[in-house]
C-alpha cells in the first residue's frame, strides 16, 4: 500500500494533478456495461474510462493507443473476461507498462470470473467456430448475474479503498435490489413468449435467465457469419414453430429479413450495451427492450 | 409487416428511467429480510439475494480462459506463397543490390520465386514467467531446412514509473512495421524501404530495451535500445577474421518516440519517430578478393498510421493508412581485393505508403505505392555514384474465413532503377520492369496472442 501511495504522490507530482484527481480511485472498463456497474458501485470514489464503443463488437477490437494510454494511469481495469476481450486487451496491457492491472494482481477483474458461466463446453476445437470453451463471456446481459458481478466489484473496490468500502456495498446492494425489484415483471412480460432466434450466443444470458424457449442461432458455428444452407435449414426446423428474432445493433440484419420473409418472424435489432457514461437505468432500459421485444406477439 | 426498430427507445427509457431512480431511492428499505424478494427463477443457479455483510465473496483476480491451461501457450503460423513472375524479372533495386551476391553466412533470398514456397512456419511460446517476467519466443523455420530464432526475450511486468525492459533478441521498435512478424502485415511482401535499409529480417537483434509510457492521458512512449549490431543492412559486422579492425559490441543504439492522440473511438492515430547510429559498418571480406566497406552509420525515419473503425460487421467499411519514410547514411572506406580505393558517404532513403479497405465483411483489399532511393548516392565500384529511384505498386485482396486464416492474391509492378555493381555502372536507367503475381495463405495453430497497435 506504501508503493502505491508513493507511486501516486510521485505521479500526482509529475503530473501537477489536484488531490480530487488522486483520490478517486481510476478504473479502465474494457466496455460501456461494465463501466455502467463500476461507476454504479464506485459512485463518487471512482473515474472511469471507458475504452470500447457500445456499439462495437468487443470480440473484434484492437488494442489501441488510447487503450493503454487508459491503462497506464488505471488502479483497476474491469472487463467482462472469458477472452472476449482476448483480441485486444492483453495487448493494451502488456503495452500499459502498469504492474497494478496485471492478471492476478487486484488490480485485474474480469466479470466472468465472478459468476457461473453457461456454455462450458471444454471443446478448443476452433473447426467448431470462435469458441470459448471456458464458457460463454456475454454475462452483462443477464441482471441477475450484472448483480453478483456488482457484489464482487464492490469487494474489489474495498480492498483498493477500503476507507469507502461500506459505501460500495451499499451501492452493489442497491443495484441488485433494482434487479430484484424489476426480475419478476420481466418474467411475467416474457410468460407467453413464443421463444427466440438469436443471432449470436450473446441475447441467450437473459433468454435464461427469463426462461424463454432458445430455437437457435443465425450464425452457424461462433462467429461466423450466416450461411443460405444454414438459415435454410433453420427455416425448415422453424416451419412449425412461432418466435421472434433478436440480434444486437453491430450485427448484420441480412439473415433475420430472410427468416422473417420466410416465416413472417419480426425481429428486432437492438443495443446490447448502454450508452457512453450510460447508468443503472440505462442498464434497465437496454434490458427492458430486449424484453419487449422477446415479449412482442409472434406473428 | 410487423418489422419495426427500436424508435420508442427513447421514451421507453426515459420512462424505465424515472422508475428506475424511485426504485433506486427506495431500494434502501429492501434490504431488509423479511420483504427480501427471491431471484432464484432461471435455470442457472444464481447466488442468494444479500449474502450479508460477513458472507460477502472476494472477487477473483483469475482470468478466465483456455489459455491458461498450458503453459506456455504456444501457436504455429504456417505461411505459404505462390509466385509468378509473368512479365519482366525483379532484380535487386539500382545501388541495393550490395552484399546480396557476395555476403557471408547464409544468405539466402527473400524475394517471392516462382512457384511454391513455404515462405515461413513460425513456432512461438509465450508465457508469465513469474511474478516478474513474461518471455516469448518464436522460431522460424524458412522454406524446410532453415530455422532461425526470430525472437527469444522478456519483459518486465513489475517495474514502477511506466518503466518496462525488453532484453534478448527481438525486432526493434523503431518504425512501425518493423516489430511485426511476416503474418501481421497487410501485403505478401516486406516493403522494399524496410528490406532494403535495415535488411531482410529489418532490423533484428540481440540487446536491451529500456521504454517508458508517460503518465499523460494521450499515449505517449519513448523507449532506447543498446544492440549487438549484427542487422545486415545498418550494422553489419564482420570483424577481425574478415580484414576488419574488432569492434567491440555492442554496436548499434536506437531511440524511438510514438504518439497516439485521443480521437474518440472511431478513429486511431499513432506517429513516431526514430533513429539509431551504428559504429561498425563492416560488408564483405578485406583480404579475400571483395568488394568490401568499413565505417559507420546511422539512420532516422518518421513513421504514421492511422485507422478508421467504422463499426461495420467483420471489418466492412475499415480504413487503415500507413507509411513510413527511412533516411540512411554510410560513411566508409570502400576496398577492393584488399586495397583501400576511396571514402565516401552512402546517402540512401525510401518510403512507402499503403491504404487497406474492408470492402466487405471478411474482404479487404489494399494499394501500396513504394519509392526506394529517392536520395540514391550509393557506393559504386569506382566512387559514389547518383542512382535513379526505383518504385513498386502492390494491389492485393484479401480474404478473412476467420481471425485465424486469411488467404490473399497480390500484383506487383516493379520499375527498379538499374544497378551501380560490380563494374557494369549503368547510371541513370532503369532495369526491366517486371509484373508479378502472388497467392499467400496464413493459418494460425493454437493460442495466438493479441497483437499490439
Amino acid at each position: 500500500m506504501f508503493k502505491r501511495i508513493l507511486a501516486t504522490a510521485v505521479l500526482a507530482t509529475a503530473l501537477a494533478a489536484g488531490p480530487a484527481a488522486a483520490e478517486r480511485l481510476q478504473v479502465a472498463a474494457t466496455t460501456t456495461n461494465m463501466a455502467m456497474i463500476t461507476q454504479q458501485v464506485g459512485g463518487d470514489h471512482v473515474e472511469v474510462t471507458n475504452m470500447a464503443p457500445p456499439d462495437r463488437d468487443a470480440h473484434y477490437l484492437e488494442a489501441r493507443p488510447s487503450m493503454m494510454a487508459a491503462l497506464r494511469g488505471a488502479d483497476l481495469v474491469v472487463s467482462v473476461g472469458a477472452e472476449l476481450e482476448e483480441g485486444w486487451l492483453p495487448a493494451a496491457i502488456r503495452g500499459a507498462n502498469n504492474p497494478d492491472v496485471q492478471i492476478g494482481q487486484d488490480g485485474y477483474f474480469e466479470a466472468a470470473a465472478q459468476v457461473e458461466l453457461i456454455g462450458q463446453t471444454g471443446h478448443a476445437d476452433r473447426a467448431r467456430g470462435d469458441v470459448h470453451p471456458a464458457g460463454n463471456p456475454h454475462v452483462y446481459l443477464d441482471p441477475v448475474r450484472m448483480a453478483e458481478v456488482g457484489q464482487a466489484l464492490a469487494s474489489r473496490l474495498g480492498d483498493l479503498a477500503p476507507e469507502h468500502a461500506e459505501h460500495f456495498y451499499s451501492n452493489a446492494d442497491d443495484f441488485q435490489a433494482a434487479v430484484e425489484e424489476r426480475l419478476p415483471g420481466w418474467e411475467e412480460r416474457v410468460a407467453d413468449a413464443p421463444g427466440v432466434l438469436v443471432f449470436h450466443a450473446d441475447i441467450d444470458y437473459l433468454v435464461h435467465r427469463l426462461d424463454v424457449p432458445l430455437h437457435g442461432y443465425l450464425e452457424p458455428l461462433p462467429g461466423v457469419p450466416p450461411t443460405a444452407r444454414h438459415l435454410r435449414r433453420l427455416v425448415n426446423e422453424l416451419a412449425d414453430e412461432r418466435g421472434v428474432t433478436l440480434f444486437a445493433d453491430f450485427q448484420p440484419a441480412d439473415g433475420a429479413r430472410f427468416i422473417e420473409r420466410e416465416l413472417g418472424w419480426s425481429y428486432y435489432s437492438l443495443p446490447t450495451q448502454v450508452p457512453v457514461d450510460g447508468d443503472a437505468d440505462d442498464y434497465f432500459a437496454v434490458i427492458d427492450e430486449l424484453v419487449e421485444a422477446i415479449a412482442s406477439p409472434a406473428s | 409487416m410487423s418489422r419495426y426498430h427500436a424508435q420508442w427507445r427513447r421514451s421507453a427509457l426515459l420512462a424505465t428511467g424515472l422508475g428506475g431512480a424511485a426504485l433506486l431511492l427506495g431500494s434502501a428499505h429492501a434490504q431488509s429480510p423479511t420483504d427480501e424478494p427471491t431471484v432464484e427463477q432461471g435455470p442457472e443457479p444464481t447466488v442468494s439475494a444479500d449474502p450479508g455483510p460477513m458472507q460477502r465473496a472476494t472477487a477473483s483476480s483469475e482470468q478466465i480462459g483456455a489459455g491458461t491451461l498450458m503453459n506456455p501457450s504456444i501457436s504455429v503460423i504456417l505461411d505459404g506463397v505462390y509466385g509468378n513472375e509473368f512479365s519482366g524479372h525483379v532484380d535487386d533495386p539500382g545501388g541495393f543490390g550490395m552484399g546480396h551476391s557476395h555476403g557471408h553466412g547464409h544468405d539466402h533470398a527473400h524475394g517471392i520465386e516462382d512457384g511454391f514456397q513455404l515462405r515461413e512456419t513460425e513456432i512461438a511460446f509465450e508465457a508469465s514467467v513469474d511474478p516478474y517476467f513474461d518471455a516469448f519466443a518464436m522460431l522460424v523455420i524458412e522454406g524446410t531446412d532453415h530455422i532461425d530464432l526470430e525472437e527469444a526475450y522478456f519483459t518486465t511486468r513489475s517495474l514502477p514509473w511506466g518503466l518496462q525492459v525488453k532484453a534478448g533478441r527481438f525486432l526493434s521498435d523503431t518504425g512501425y512495421i518493423n516489430s511485426q512478424h511476416p503474418h501481421e502485415w497487410d501485403f505478401v511482401d516486406r516493403p522494399l524501404v524496410s528490406e532494403h535499409l535495415f535488411g531482410d529480417h529489418g532490423i533484428q537483434e540481440t540487446g536491451v530495451q529500456l521504454n517508458w509510457l508517460a503518465p499523460t492521458r494521450t499515449y505517449l512512449k519513448f523507449g532506447v535500445e543498446t544492440l549487438q549490431g549484427e542487422s545486415s543492412g545498418i550494422a553489419p559486422y564482420e570483424g577481425h577474421d574478415h580484414g576488419f579492425d574488432d569492434v567491440s559490441g555492442p554496436r548499434l543504439g536506437t531511440a524511438f518516440a510514438k504518439w497516439g492522440p485521443n480521437l474518440g473511438y472511431n478513429h486511431n492515430a499513432q506517429f513516431g519517430a526514430s533513429a539509431g547510429y551504428a559504429r561498425a559498418f563492416q560488408k564483405g571480406d578485406i583480404d579475400d578478393e571483395e568488394d568490401a566497406w568499413d565505417g559507420d552509420s546511422w539512420f532516422a525515419g518518421l513513421d504514421a498510421i492511422y485507422r478508421y473503425d467504422a463499426g461495420g460487421y467483420k471489418g466492412q467499411g475499415d480504413w487503415t493508412v500507413q507509411g513510413e519514410y527511412f533516411y540512411r547514411n554510410i560513411e566508409a572506406d570502400f576496398y577492393d581485393d584488399g586495397d583501400f580505393e576511396y571514402a565516401g558517404t552512402s546517402k540512401q532513403d525510401g518510403l512507402y505508403l499503403q491504404a487497406v479497405y474492408g470492402i466487405a465483411p471478411r474482404w479487404r483489399t489494399g494499394l501500396r505505392a513504394e519509392a526506394l532511393g529517392i536520395t540514391n548516392d550509393a557506393f559504386g565500384h569506382d566512387e559514389i555514384e547518383a542512382l535513379d529511384t526505383s518504385y513498386r505498386y502492390a494491389a492485393n485482396v484479401t480474404f478473412y474465413p476467420s481471425h485465424f486464416s486469411y488467404i490473399r492474391a497480390q500484383v506487383n509492378y516493379s520499375d527498379f532503377a538499374g544497378g551501380a555493381g560490380h563494374g557494369h555502372g549503368h547510371g541513370h536507367d532503369h532495369g526491366e520492369d517486371a509484373w508479378q503475381a502472388m497467392l499467400q495463405y496464413n493459418l494460425s495453430l493454437g493460442a495466438h496472442g493479441a497483437h499490439p497497435f
